[in-house]
């Protein structure tokens, strides 16, 4: 492995060491004239715990990002299996069409989204005139929100859950059939039970997916819907505060390793250890 | 228990596209027989399995349990219990909820399953690694694990694919005699699919010989040895030996001198020579060679050299073997 030192060496150059800056500036002091004054102050933590603004906009960063992950897993789950149990030779078509949605850049995305979601929009047209429902406008809501993350996380999820049930051997639900047990029990008893480590490997990579979503919390949440990513943004161009924005970003991260740490717990130890032959 | 149920393949063809994996297979098996689907890969043994199991669906043709058409019916309905050839435990149950697992599926009260298994188990001799997982048995405890699971369930039909392709030689003959003993033992209808003649013969009731998707020929052991339908059947079920010798009438002197008596129509005074093999060291056959010197009654081998007779080794071996000329159509 002769790339390895170099790999590795440039990963800490890369990624250690802007991290460990970032840090340094999460202790430093806002001024606005001179935008950091060199401190060791743990001013920045402390005002977003004391803060009830910050802490709602983690706790919805967290909701969304969990009812993303939980919708992802929903619609995912069931996707992953047909696909990883398909043996049409239409199955590279499905595939296609399931990473085709992130050929488009999520602006783009997003966009479309806006169309569909704002008053007047297609949703509100087919609604109001089709089913003469009540005029609907779910632009700038947690729901638009939600929706567009998950059409851009699915993707993601669906081939990493693909994977782990491509690694299951396709007997053991054919021997569970054979003993009585209905798709669905088999896919409960069996097929889930066995794939649990790698399903909580795509909902973790889901999670912190959205964790960090960017352009669609800015487009679709509008003006009075915060998420931390949008907010650290904010806060490092607009106010020029620096400090603060490194804070956020920390806090940001540790929440999210810790959550994802976390999830480990949720399976049962038995499931834990690999499978072996 | 159940009583043993009688399975008719009806003319049952398979199609993967333009490939027929099986194509217009009939087949009747009795109550209580173990009937071994026997030939080289690719021959669709395999497949008509799957389609008994309820995996696939046959393209055309039923296929009747009982007299009733289970083909409308999912797999996990048709109440068949099928030992994989990987086995298929359930690598994150252990051997004893691997055995439960059919009984909880058909909801049955937890004393009468833990009873169950735990009778299951004692059967297969695995009463002392209950708790174990899978991935901590030998490959001949996986077995009797994967044999326990699937007539827990006490099947109308019993489905072996490979059963002893994955034991070494010394515990297949073991597990063969124990697969028999408890398919003869719990009169179980039972069809079983393998490439390797030796485990046919020794388990088979009858064997079912198939090539390209068609059956080739189906009988018992001592049919197929002495009366093989063609040259396929003829050098598939035997082929361990081949002998250059001359046909003499009703013998066959190999050039070292020794002679072989003929059986079947071809030996004098002795019609049916067929006799089971007394062991399985006995039960091998032959190709032979024949070189036909004499005027005698087929007049058309004389000078012919041609793969032309299936013998089978007597009691005292190497020295007098019974063999039989196969119909002259493919001499």
């Amino acid at each position: 492995m002769p790339l390895l030192a170099p790999a590795t060496l440039l990963v800490v150059i890369m990624l250690l060491g802007p991290l460990a800056l970032l840090a340094r500036f999460s202790l430093n002091r806002f001024d606005p004239t001179q935008i950091m004054v060199s401190a060791m102050t743990p001013a920045n933590y402390a005002r977003f715990f004391t803060d009830p603004f910050y802490r709602d906009v983690l706790v919805t960063t967290v909701r969304v990002s969990a009812v993303v992950t939980a919708a992802c897993l929903l619609f995912g789950l069931p996707m992953a299996w047909r696909l990883a149990r398909s043996t049409s030779r239409f199955k590279s078509v499905w595939l296609t069409l399931i990473i085709l949605p992130l050929f488009i850049g999520a602006v783009t995305r997003t966009s479309g989204w806006m169309i569909l979601f704002a008053r007047g929009g297609m949703l509100d047209i087919v609604l109001t005139r089709l089913f003469h429902a009540r005029p609907v406008d779910l632009m700038f809501t947690e729901d638009a929100v939600i929706a567009g993350i998950v059409s851009i996380n699915l993707p993601f999820t669906v081939l990493a859950l693909q994977s782990v049930f491509e690694g299951i051997d396709p007997r053991l639900e054919e021997a569970a059939a054979s003993m009585g047990a209905a798709p669905s029990r088999a896919f409960s008893r069996v097929v889930l039970p066995l794939a649990l480590p790698g399903v909580l490997i795509a909902a973790v990579l889901c999670f912190i997916l959205c964790m960090n979503a960017f352009a669609t919390p800015l487009l679709l949440g509008g003006p009075r819907f915060h998420m931390m990513a949008p907010l650290i943004y904010w806060e490092f161009t607009n106010n020029n505060n620096w400090p603060f924005a490194a804070a956020l970003a920390f806090i940001l991260m540790a929440t999210t390793l810790a959550l994802s740490g976390l999830a480990n717990l949720l399976i049962p130890r038995r499931y834990r250890m690999r499978r072996g032959g | 228990m159940s009583e043993a149920a009688s399975l008719v393949l009806d003319q049952v063809s398979r199609r993967f596209g333009d490939h027929a994996a099986v194509a217009g297979m009939s087949l009747t098996i009795l109550p209580g027989e173990l009937v071994v689907l026997l030939g080289p890969s690719g021959c669709g043994k395999t497949t008509t399995l799957r389609m008994i199991a309820g995996f696939l669906q046959p393209t055309e043709g039923d296929i009747r349990l009982d007299g009733r058409s289970i083909l409308p019916l999912p797999a996990h309905r048709r109440e068949m219990g099928i030992v994989f050839q990987s086995y298929a435990l359930f690598p994150h149950l252990s051997v004893a909820r691997n055995v439960a697992f059919g009984l909880e599926m058909r909801r049955m009260p937890k004393p009468d399953i833990a009873a169950q298994t735990s009778a299951m188990l004692r059967l297969v001799k695995l009463q002392d690694l209950t708790e174990r997982l899978p991935r901590e048995l030998s490959g001949g405890q996986q077995q009797r694990v994967a044999l326990a699971r699937a007539l827990a369930i006490h099947p109308r039909l019993l489905l072996l694919d490979e059963p002893l392709s994955n034991l070494d030689a010394g515990l297949r003959a073991e597990m063969a005699r124990e697969i028999r003993l408890l398919q003869r033992d719990r009169g179980i209808t039972t069809v079983m699919v393998t490439h390797d003649q030796a485990e046919a013969m020794a388990l088979a009731d009858r064997l079912v010989v198939m090539r390209d998707g068609r059956v080739q020929q189906s009988g018992r052991q001592e049919d197929l040895y002495e009366r093989p339908a063609n040259p396929f059947v003829a050098s598939f079920i035997g082929g361990s030996n081949v002998l250059s010798g001359r046909l003499d009438v009703d013998r066959l002197v190999l050039a070292g001198g020794a002679a072989i008596a003929l059986a079947g129509r071809y030996a004098a005074g002795d019609r049916r020579a067929a006799r089971l093999p007394e062991s399985e060291a006995e039960a091998g056959a032959a190709r032979l060679r024949v070189h036909h010197q004499s005027a005698g009654r087929d007049a058309g081998l004389v000078g012919q050299e041609r793969t032309a007779c299936v013998i089978r080794r007597g009691p005292r071996r190497g020295r007098r073997c019974r063999c039989l000329l196969p119909p002259r159509s493919w001499l």
